[in-house]
């Protein structure tokens, strides 16, 4: 193995200035008819840094994972080199330069710096000293300083991200494609990254990044792309955007707008101040947040994935826990309160619906009725309670009649119901508990259209009818059309609080970045 | 899945029925009133384990410890009244102990986060050491004469029926009233369908998990003492032999999955009934313990590997860290 960090030279030189290293031509792919990106064009070239910025659910990581080899495109066509190819494995994008690092990273924990850079293509006799040496004087090449016999478990993000690059220029990757790669990283290393991401473009490697900072977008890249509801909407050299093109090309919306716009009612009044959080910590998740919630309204939040709004709910409702020590305090109705389990927090009246119903929302082997009478049994004190079916029919068939639960009888089993109505089902389970705050953590996520609108207006209904609503939502008309405040949530901590009156879709976007 | 489930439970007891009018047309000890009455009779003790273990299973855990629980207490039990203490006392301090083991068991695993498997069988051990040692000297301990309820609970008969059937019977229905009809028994099927679920929802999930196993361990210790009055003793090498495989045996052949959440207490009378009769068929074909075993433990592995078919365990609802095994 040679210690050289070149890549390998594309075929021809003159070839490299027309043709881009990768060409996607009208790519489109679907999950079971549901298109996450439609119909993309996108040039890469050798040695530009590209960095792709959009919304969560806009399609930027299927994009890059079609790049990388992990989905094959259900339409369209990708060009290596000017020449066509059909990716059909992540090691096999890899045999022909292009490679991933993905936001968990790749590498085996147990295993060495060294061991893990060579991975796959060791000797049939391995001698352990030989292969420390090579990667030393490998990594030295990159100017890598990483000890080569450290164990990967004992390094931190940013090291660990060195050693899954230097395992891809080891493989003379000449793309790489990375996956929020400053979301782990401390400012330090951050700056390392930067530093080595445009020594990587030197050595003619192109390099793609899907970031939620834009700042680092501005400052880190040759090529901005703009990606929105699963298209492409706008690729152009980076010293035509400002923060301000960018935001607009990130919220403009069009097909959506009938759905969600249609004339916004007046915020309705604060009630009284339920819940008042101050100085809330939970290790990296949760940083030092203070914001209240008031009753007959309801509070969206928002914010980009790992802001940390859902982790800050589940605290309040004792689904998590926060630091032990400086973890600020909560206080629901004036009172102090630090719940150690979700049930005291239900108990008191303040319930959390989970964004992830299969996991933790509903019960696959009952029926809806058992499903939502147990919300009402976890209420209640005495474990030896008599428990009749007639009971649970009543309660079943006053809230499925309440929320519109479409199935053929109450007994149908969870399972067999589609998304909106499993959802439907979750929520009569939550609200059957007669909750003062309750926490709606993504109410609409996997839910068909028709119902979305059955779900925002019931939404509506709790908050007319007094209730503390908290909704969560990644997607901005959401939370333009339901809320009455607007919390916007970054890295941790509530940034910014806004009048639904006051609020623009830009505005929000812009806290909520960088 | 839901006719997948119930034609598992109708398989097993149309396979009991099959098997038994094989044994009945070809053995010609089979079809008497004394081996019938010998069959449920033998299989009862092993039923009312079952009863204990579905509890703990349907909530997605598993007690190894059981027979361990019941050999120790009760031969301490009887110990001690061969020492000259009254029955009843001695059963309060047997009650003790199997309670204090489930208790154990129940803590480690709840609030620990110890693999159920793993606690129960080292608990297990643990246990049988420990009263080897400490509570009781020799290998095999007789109950004493002359006390008229306990001589009954193990040879009266009400209606004709064997009392050891009888006893099952009373608490299969108790079991069944205990998982369907209060809020404990609903919290079991939700805590063993979807921990996660069950804890947002608010149900107590870690003392609910300990209440399992103490009430395993409280029907392990009602086991033993109709054991040990049905058979004048208890032997401590009950602990060494497979019965607490038979006890898996008879719940996951009737179609209690290990996945959780899923069967009843219907699912464990099949499963009694249809290993009592495959038990006696064998004994009575004058198969050899070894083979029997052997039987045994491949129809075993074969009622697992069904019941990971049908009822497949989630990838990512396995990873909970509760009682999983």
């Amino acid at each position: 193995m040679t210690t050289t960090v070149t890549a390998r030279p594309p075929q021809g030189a003159a070839a490299t200035a027309a043709t881009p290293l990768v060409r996607l031509s009208k790519v489109s792919k679907d999950f079971r008819g549901v298109l996450a990106i439609s119909d993309i064009d996108l040039d890469i070239r050798a040695g530009e840094i590209h960095a792709i910025l959009g919304e969560n659910g806009a399609g930027k990581s299927t994009l890059m994972k079609v790049l990388a080899g992990v989905y094959q495109p259900t339409s369209g066509e990708m060009l290596l080199d000017g020449k066509p190819v059909t990716l059909t494995s992540p090691s096999d994008a890899l045999e022909r330069g292009i490679a991933m690092v993905f936001q968990e990273t790749n590498l085996v924990p147990s295993m060495s710096v060294a061991q893990n850079i060579y991975l796959g293509d060791e000797k049939m006799f391995n001698r352990l000293r030989g292969l420390n040496i090579q990667a030393q004087r490998y990594l030295l090449s990159l100017n890598f300083y990483v000890d080569p016999t450290v164990q990967v478990s004992a390094l931190g993000a940013g090291k660990k991200q060195m050693v899954e690059i230097a395992r891809a220029v080891h493989h003379h990757a000449r793309l790489i494609i990375f996956d929020e790669p400053t979301a782990t990283l401390t400012p330090e290393e951050k700056f390392h990254f930067f530093n080595l991401a445009r020594r990587l473009k030197e050595e003619g490697i192109a390099i793609i990044f899907i970031s939620h900072a834009l700042e680092e977008a501005l400052q880190l890249s040759d090529r901005i792309t703009v990606m929105r509801d699963s298209k492409l909407v706008v690729s152009d050299r980076t010293e035509n955007f400002d923060r301000e093109r960018i935001v607009q090309a990130m919220v403009g919306r069009s097909l959506t707008g009938e759905l969600y716009a249609g004339g916004r009612r007046k915020a309705r009044p604060m009630g009284k101040k339920i819940l008042s959080v101050e100085n809330l910590s939970m290790g990296n998740a949760v940083r030092n947040t203070s914001f209240s919630v008031f009753s007959g309204q309801v509070t969206g939040m928002f914010g980009l994935v790992g802001a940390g709004r859902t982790e800050t709910m589940k605290i309040v409702a004792g689904v998590l826990k926060r630091d032990y020590f400086h973890g600020g305090t909560v206080r629901f109705e004036g009172r102090p309160v630090r719940y150690r389990t979700p049930r005291p927090a239900v108990r008191d009246g303040i319930v959390y619906v989970t964004e992830d119903r299969k996991i933790e929302g509903f019960f696959e082997t009952m029926t809806i009725a058992s499903n939502i009478q147990l919300g009402h049994l976890a209420k209640g004190i005495n474990p030896f309670t008599p428990v009749t079916m007639i009971e649970a029919r009543r309660l079943a068939k006053e809230w499925t009649g309440r929320l519109g639960v479409k199935s053929i009888d109450a007994d149908a089993r969870v399972i067999e119901l589609s998304g909106g109505n499993q959802q439907k089902v979750v929520l009569a389970k939550a609200l059957i508990q007669r909750p003062k705050l309750v926490i709606l953590d993504e109410p609409t996520r996997g839910v068909d259209v028709g119902t979305i609108v059955e779900i925002h207006n019931f939404i509506n209904e709790l908050a007319d009818g007094g209730m503390a609503v908290v909704v969560i939502s990644s997607y901005l008309p959401e939370i333009m059309a339901l809320s009455d405040r607007i919390l916007v949530a970054r890295q941790g901590r509530i940034v910014e609080e806004m009048d639904v009156a006051e609020a623009t879709e830009s505005r929000i976007m812009y806290a909520a970045v960088h | 899945m839901r006719k997948a489930r119930l034609s598992q439970e109708g398989v097993v007891f149309a396979l009991a029925v099959l098997l038994f009018a094989a044994f009945a047309v070809t053995l010609n000890n089979f079809l008497t009133t004394g081996n019938l009455i010998a069959l449920v009779r033998s299989v009862s003790i092993l039923g009312i384990l079952g009863l204990g273990m579905g509890l703990v299973v349907i909530g997605r855990g598993i007690d190894l410890a059981m027979v361990a629980t019941m050999v120790v207490s009760l031969s301490w039990v009887l110990s001690m009244t061969q020492g000259g203490m009254p029955l009843g006392t001695a059963l309060l301090f047997g009650l003790a102990l199997a309670l204090a083991i489930g208790l154990m068991n129940g803590i480690l695993i709840a609030y620990a986060d110890i693999p159920a498997i793993f606690t129960t069988l080292a608990m297990g051990l643990v246990a049988y050491g420990a009263g080897r040692a400490f509570l009781f000297q020799i290998d095999v301990q007789n109950t004493p004469a002359g006390i008229a309820w306990f001589d009954f609970l193990g040879q009266g008969s009400v209606f004709g029926l064997p009392m050891p059937i009888v006893a099952f019977a009373v608490l299969a229905a108790l079991m069944a009233l205990l998982l369907l009809r209060t809020r404990f028994g609903r919290f079991v099927y939700a805590a063993g369908d979807n921990a996660l679920a069950a804890r947002i929802t608010g149900i107590p999930l870690r003392p609910l998990i300990v209440a399992q196993y103490v009430v395993s361990a409280l029907i392990a210790f009602l086991a033993g003492l109709v054991m040990a009055a049905a058979v004048s003793g208890m032997s401590t090498r009950l602990y060494n032999s497979t019965m607490i495989y038979d006890v898996l045996l008879v719940v996951v052949l009737g179609g209690i999955s290990l996945s959780g959440g899923r069967g009843g207490v219907r699912n464990i009378l099949v499963g009694t009934l249809l290993v009592g009769v495959l038990l006696n068929g064998m004994t009575i074909l004058d198969i050899t313990y070894t083979t029997q075993n052997l039987i045994k433990s491949l129809i075993l592995l074969l009622a697992i590997m069904v019941d990971s078919f049908i009822n497949p365990r989630d990838e990512q609802t396995s990873q909970q860290a509760q009682g999983d095994i």
